[in-house]
């Protein structure tokens, strides 16, 4: 039996959401853990006690309202309840990403004045313990696993389970002030600050309210109609806004389970143990999931090969036209319930999505094939379009009308403008209350008339949804005036299973060059089958082999190209296979693994130069920075690879 | 990294062992102590008699000559899975692991002499022993917790790389709670980074559980680094017994072995 | 169509006979990795004995339960006799000279056997009906026409693959008999005692030769010729692998039920006889494309 959403009259906070629920389905399970090999499970009235525990324990350290609280690692239930804690005494919790080094903290830790940070473990400790005399203003540090943490002597630390104790011991001396504390809040308070992965910048922390957030997450939940029966898997970081909405904001407002995976390597098992009703991924982990599947099948015997070769064809023959409800013969049908029992299935139980009811995807696009499988095998992958600053509340695609090319059509509520250069202006119920402590970069951001500027370009087509063509400021010219959108072509590349990455140049230029790099496991495994040794990363990017492997893909992609007249001038014309995989640990990429492309050119200009002044190939030494922290260099013959150009209107006929 | 513990009584003392086969002497004359939590490194050229060293304190070999004291007994002859029985644990040079089983079973069988239901009547899984297998599964995962494997639970050893075939069988050993532990050669084969690890996990499993250990290893560094007490092994013969700073002083020593290159 | 069903039916029945036989070869091979050439001699001794103490018991008040039992500790004895006198010392040695060494006792049991109990050919009767069961009329013209011998085996047959399944998956015993078969050397390093794990599994495979040598021996009489099985099980063990319970099930299953339908099919072609030597041609096509069987470990060893 499943219960409505909890009503709005007393619930204008997430803290008294959390109490609703509490009251009004207090039994059913609000959120477990795996852990030990086991799931535990914790009821919302359980978690409502944690957390009045905690927030009372945070207050008996001297925590008050309207100070931050920095929380920090893997998806865990007792973090999670660190922000209902934190802001149930109308303190603000700031979430930072769990795998970003000690100096990329200290700048949040110093923006935020952190006096109390609530962390997972032993790693991040040590790194906030490395921060302490930059950031003396530290004087508390929550851990939850004292897992390696018996030597520690700092006068900092503090277990979790001791705070929760000295909570529970402070809310029977002082009972009224829990309630109290928790009344006192209103809808208009700021809830969270998220941290802006910042490309460019410095990042920017942005304010919302409980108000923006709770109108976004309910929005939501009346769009896609989830209510208390529906299950996820947080194994997001926790400090991204996707992941604050869904297992947070959403959770609390539709009242669903939120289960946390054992670990970040764990997540592909515990999604098949739990098998979620509502999923969120980017791209690229729905992309290594279908590597995965194509690797296994690999292996796998003739006649399953066969099999699976077989029905997938019928499934993307019809098998999206059937989940959207269109026409379709009845021998198709036939055939793709049958292949439903022995393909479809099995394969969506091995990938823990026999339950979805919805999936989404979003902040980057997504390949179409990629896209295609998992629509053909009946999963409902539809897609979304937000920003931190909107509460990701922008645009979604209806039931129905998931299309690949776009991002869905303006949620209730949202309001969307395009400005001149195709720049995106939003107007969103769950839109930024400001910059934290940066007046002028909110004043850049929201337009007199209340609109957000996404700096995104794009257009509303004809059936009112959303296309997204690139970054507004990334949209460059060739010297001949041709439109060079480069994520375009960089996503048209590693739409490819070999290509992890691409980066490509052309802004101010006379033609399109791009560098790639390979996708070890894929390009690995094709290297085996294909009898072709290799030593390592360095050896096999270098080989004349995978180097023809490439060229096909980016013979495809020009192809493609040449088929949209616009974009027909911008075909890739060199390109090389990098030497060393771009890595954010290198700055090459942000900590979302989007590329820092002036950065790659700059760090690789003499590649730049040879790409460009027609060299065969290019000798270069990079330092890199192994994960432990030190450095070491690798040196490598990188070679240069013309591509043919396909002629625009020939091509067009030949299709 | 530093790290400092109380080091207790001698847990394991080998007093004049020698060992021979077919008249070559593997072992002469060999003495020496075992500390209670310590970690105890013996290093020597190949053919040293390192490896026969760790077979006989783990029963695998009888000495011709000598007695091994252990927790306070002192013993004639006994076979490998009565040191077991007694709290020896080991790993192996050429890891030993059961190919076919998942990493759980593995470290399942780790559990072997915990099991208190007897040997015979296990075989009916109700009831006592069913609660006991539920019990020893609890310490098993957090073994795993402790190794960080939790990914690779259900998977079948022979799949795994060697790396973390390595950490598997260090859990096997683990799941007997051993009071000595012996490492043959734990870092061999592996790159930095597995290295670094392992030696975390040693530094780890000695902090945590107290657990003595004695290691073979080839890599001077992680020697040099981790262990508190070094025993140099030439020809079957010991040349060198102290702490890693006395030992990269040892004049004999740095002939014998360190001065060589490798 | 009847007829087809009636002819795989008697094969499939005389199949899962041979997989019995096998069943007792992959126990040992599974556990010690030697191919243990005395399990025709043990069906044989353990059917002798079963046999004749039936007929000294015979005015006891359960002749056969009393026999089953007595029979099963002498299987038992002999477990550990093997273990103390042949494995024990044996420890280490290459798999040939444990093999030369089953040999041995394969001579020595069938010595032993018909010096105690003699070599005639002995009856056996432990009420196991005979008559011929008409089944499926309704469906098939005639009716299908198993021999109740037959069915009854398979059950038997059945219940002991499904107990041994169990026991090596789901018991912890079970666990520590697969540790031995992967890896000595670790076993005994965790504390299995190998000892232990020998006598046990010689114990089983003798329980399973004894099951085997009743059926075999109620239907075809306790004679020399019983040891011979043992030739047979050889090409249900090629077809199934050496390491795997349900390959022995299913390769016995095959060479019947082949045995039965190309003498039936084939042999008014070419001639009759082909029930002699089909199972070894098979077997022979099998080393050729799939010498691990079909459900065998291919094994990768990694460097």
């Amino acid at each position: 039996m499943t219960q409505p959403a909890v009503g709005a009259v007393t619930t204008e906070t997430f803290p008294k959401l959390l109490l609703e629920h509490a009251r009004v389905r207090g039994d059913k399970v609000a959120i477990r853990e795996k852990d030990l090999g086991i799931w535990q499970s914790w009821t919302w009235k359980q978690a409502a006690d944690e957390v009045r525990w905690l927030a009372c324990g945070l207050a008996a350290r001297g925590f008050k309202r309207g100070m931050n609280l920095a929380i920090i690692g893997d998806n865990r239930p007792r973090l999670y309840w660190s922000f209902a804690a934190a802001q149930s005494i109308g303190a603000v919790p700031v979430p930072l990403y769990q795998d970003a080094i000690a100096q990329e903290m200290q700048y949040v830790l110093d923006n935020a004045e952190i006096e109390v940070a609530i962390v997972e473990d032993q790693e991040q400790v040590d790194k906030l313990l490395e921060l302490l005399p930059q950031c003396p203003r530290l004087k508390l540090i929550v851990y939850d696993d004292p897992r390696g943490m018996r030597h520690y002597t700092q006068p900092q630390l503090l277990p979790y389970g001791e705070l929760r104790d000295i909570g529970r011991e402070y809310d029977e001396a002082h009972p009224d002030f829990y309630p109290t504390e928790l009344m006192a809040g209103k809808p208009d308070d700021v809830s969270v600050i998220l941290y802006t992965s910042g490309t460019t910048s410095r990042p920017k922390g942005v304010c919302m309210t409980h108000r923006a957030f709770i109108d976004a997450a309910r929005g939501d939940v009346g769009f896609d109609g989830f209510d208390d029966s529906d299950e996820i898997l947080s194994y997001l970081p926790m400090a991204w806004v996707g992941d604050h909405l869904f297992s947070y904001g959403q959770a609390l407002v539709a009242g669903f389970t939120v289960n946390c995976p054992e670990s970040s390597d764990t997540v592909m098992t515990d999604l098949c143990e739990i098998g979620p009703t509502y999923y969120f991924a980017p791209p690229r982990v729905f992309e290594n999931l279908l590597t995965q599947v194509m690797i296994r099948m690999e292996d796998a015997s003739r006649l399953k090969r066969w099999l699976f070769d077989k029905f997938m064809a019928v499934a993307r023959r019809c098998g999206a036209e059937i989940m959207d409800g269109k026409p379709v013969g009845p021998v198709n049908r036939i055939l793709y319930s049958l292949g439903d029992v022995m393909v479809y299935g099995p394969l969506r139980n091995n990938l823990g999505m026999s339950r979805i009811r919805v999936a989404y995807t979003g902040g980057a696009a997504i390949g179409p094939d990629l896209y295609r499988f998992y629509r053909s095998l009946g999963i409902n992958l539809k897609q979304l379009y937000g920003q931190t600053e909107t509460a990701a509340y922008v645009c979604k695609q209806p039931n129905g009308e998931s299309r690949l090319d776009t991002v869905g059509t303006p949620l209730p509520g949202v309001e969307i403008k395009i400005a001149d250069k195709g720049e995106i202006l939003v107007k969103s119920p769950g839109m930024l209350k400001e910059y934290y402590k940066a007046p002028e970069a909110t004043a850049e951001t929201i337009t007199a008339e209340g609109y957000f500027r996404t700096g995104d370009a794009g257009f509303l087509d004809s059936d009112g949804h959303l296309k997204i063509i690139d970054r507004a400021k990334d949209v460059g010219k060739l010297n001949d005036g041709t439109m060079f959108a480069p994520q375009f072509l960089e996503n048209k590349l590693k739409f490819f299973q070999f290509i992890k990455e691409a980066v490509c140049f052309g802004d101010g230029r006379d033609r399109v060059c791009a560098f790639l790099n390979i996708e070890m496991q894929a390009v690995g495994n094709w290297a085996e089958r294909n009898g072709l040794p290799y030593t390592g990363y360095v050896d096999l990017a270098g080989k004349p082999e995978v180097y023809a492997l490439l060229q096909e893909c980016v013979d495809k992609v020009n192809a493609d190209l040449a088929r949209e007249e616009s974009l027909a001038g911008s075909q890739i014309r060199r390109f090389l296979v990098l030497h060393k995989e771009l890595d954010a640990d290198d700055d090459e990429l942000t900590r979302t693994r989007k590329v820092r492309r002036g950065y790659v050119a700059e760090k690789y200009a003499p590649l730049v130069d040879a790409l460009y002044g027609g060299a065969d190939h290019c000798e270069i030494e990079t330092q890199v920075k192994f994960e432990d922290g030190r450095s070491g260099v690798i040196a490598a013959d990188v070679k240069i690879r013309d591509v043919e150009l396909v002629p625009p209107a020939e091509h067009r006929k030949a299709a | 990294m530093e790290h400092s513990r109380s080091l207790g009584e001698p847990i394991l003392s080998m007093d004049e062992i020698s060992l021979s086969f077919g008249g070559v002497n593997a072992l002469s004359n060999v003495s020496l102590h075992v500390r209670e939590h310590e970690i105890l490194a013996i290093i020597g050229p190949n053919g040293a008699g390192k490896s026969s060293l760790l077979n006989v304190i783990n029963g695998v070999y009888h000495p011709s000559k000598g007695t091994v004291t252990f927790k306070g007994a002192t013993r004639a002859q006994m076979r490998p899975h009565e040191a077991a029985s007694q709290g020896i644990a080991r790993t192996f040079q050429n890891i030993a692991l059961f190919k076919g089983m998942t990493v759980l079973d593995n470290i399942m069988t780790g559990r072997t002499l915990k099991m208190r239901a007897g040997f015979f009547w296990q075989c009916i899984y109700v009831g006592k022993a069913r609660n006991e297998e539920i019990e020893h599964r609890h310490k098993v995962e957090e073994i795993i917790d402790f190794l960080q494997i939790q990914s690779i639970r259900k998977t079948p050893v022979g799949r795994l790389p060697y790396g973390l075939q390595k950490r598997v069988e260090l859990g096997r050993a683990l799941a007997a709670e051993p009071d000595l532990l012996l490492l043959d050669e734990p870092m061999a084969g592996m790159n930095i980074e597995e290295k670094e690890d392992m030696s975390r996990f040693v530094l780890d499993v000695n902090d945590e559980f107290g657990t003595t250990i004695v290691l073979i290893e080839h890599d001077m560094g992680v020697v040099m680094d981790l262990s508190d007490r070094v025993i140099v092994l030439d020809y079957g013969r010991k040349i060198g017994d102290g702490t890693p700073d006395e030992i990269r002083s040892n004049q004999d020593v740095i002939d014998a072995y360190l001065g060589v290159t490798h | 169509m009847g007829p087809f069903i009636e002819v795989l039916i008697a094969g499939l029945m005389a199949g899962v006979l041979y997989s019995l036989v096998a069943l007792g070869f992959v126990l040992i091979f599974k556990a010690s990795g030697v191919f243990n050439f005395a399990q025709g001699a043990m069906v044989l001794f353990a059917a002798l004995s079963f046999v004749r103490l039936m007929e000294f018991l015979q005015n006891t008040f359960a002749p056969i339960l009393l026999s089953l039992a007595i029979t099963i500790v002498i299987m038992i004895v002999l477990a550990l006799l093997v273990e103390r006198l042949v494995l024990r010392p044996l420890v280490n040695q290459p798999p040939i000279s444990l093999f030369m060494a089953t040999l041995g006792i394969a001579y020595f049991l069938d010595g032993l056997g018909q010096s105690i109990w003699g070599s005639d050919i002995y009856t056996l009767d432990v009420g196991i009906p005979k008559e011929p069961l008409l089944l499926f009329e309704s469906v098939f013209e005639d009716g299908i026409l198993v021999s109740s011998e037959d069915l009854v085996a398979a059950l038997v047959a059945g219940v002991l693959v499904a107990g041994l399944a169990v026991f090596f998956q789901r018991t912890r015993i079970g666990r520590a008999l697969r540790a031995v078969a992967d890896d000595h050397q670790a076993a005994q390093s965790v504390g299995i005692p190998l000892n232990y794990i020998w006598v046990i599994v010689w114990t089983v495979a003798g329980l399973v030769a004894l099951v085997a040598g009743i059926i075999w021996g109620s239907k075809l009489g306790v004679q020399f010729s019983l040891s011979l099985i043992a030739l047979k099980a050889l090409p249900v063990l090629i077809l199934g692998g050496f390491e795997s319970v349900l390959g022995a099930i299913i390769g016995g299953l095959i060479i019947g039920a082949g045995e039965k339908l190309s003498e039936t099919y084939l042999g008014p072609l070419i001639g009759g006889g082909i029930e002699y030597w089909f199972a070894y041609v098979l077997a022979l096509a099998f080393l050729l494309f799939r010498p691990q069987g079909l459900f065998g470990e291919v094994h990768i060893d990694r460097v």
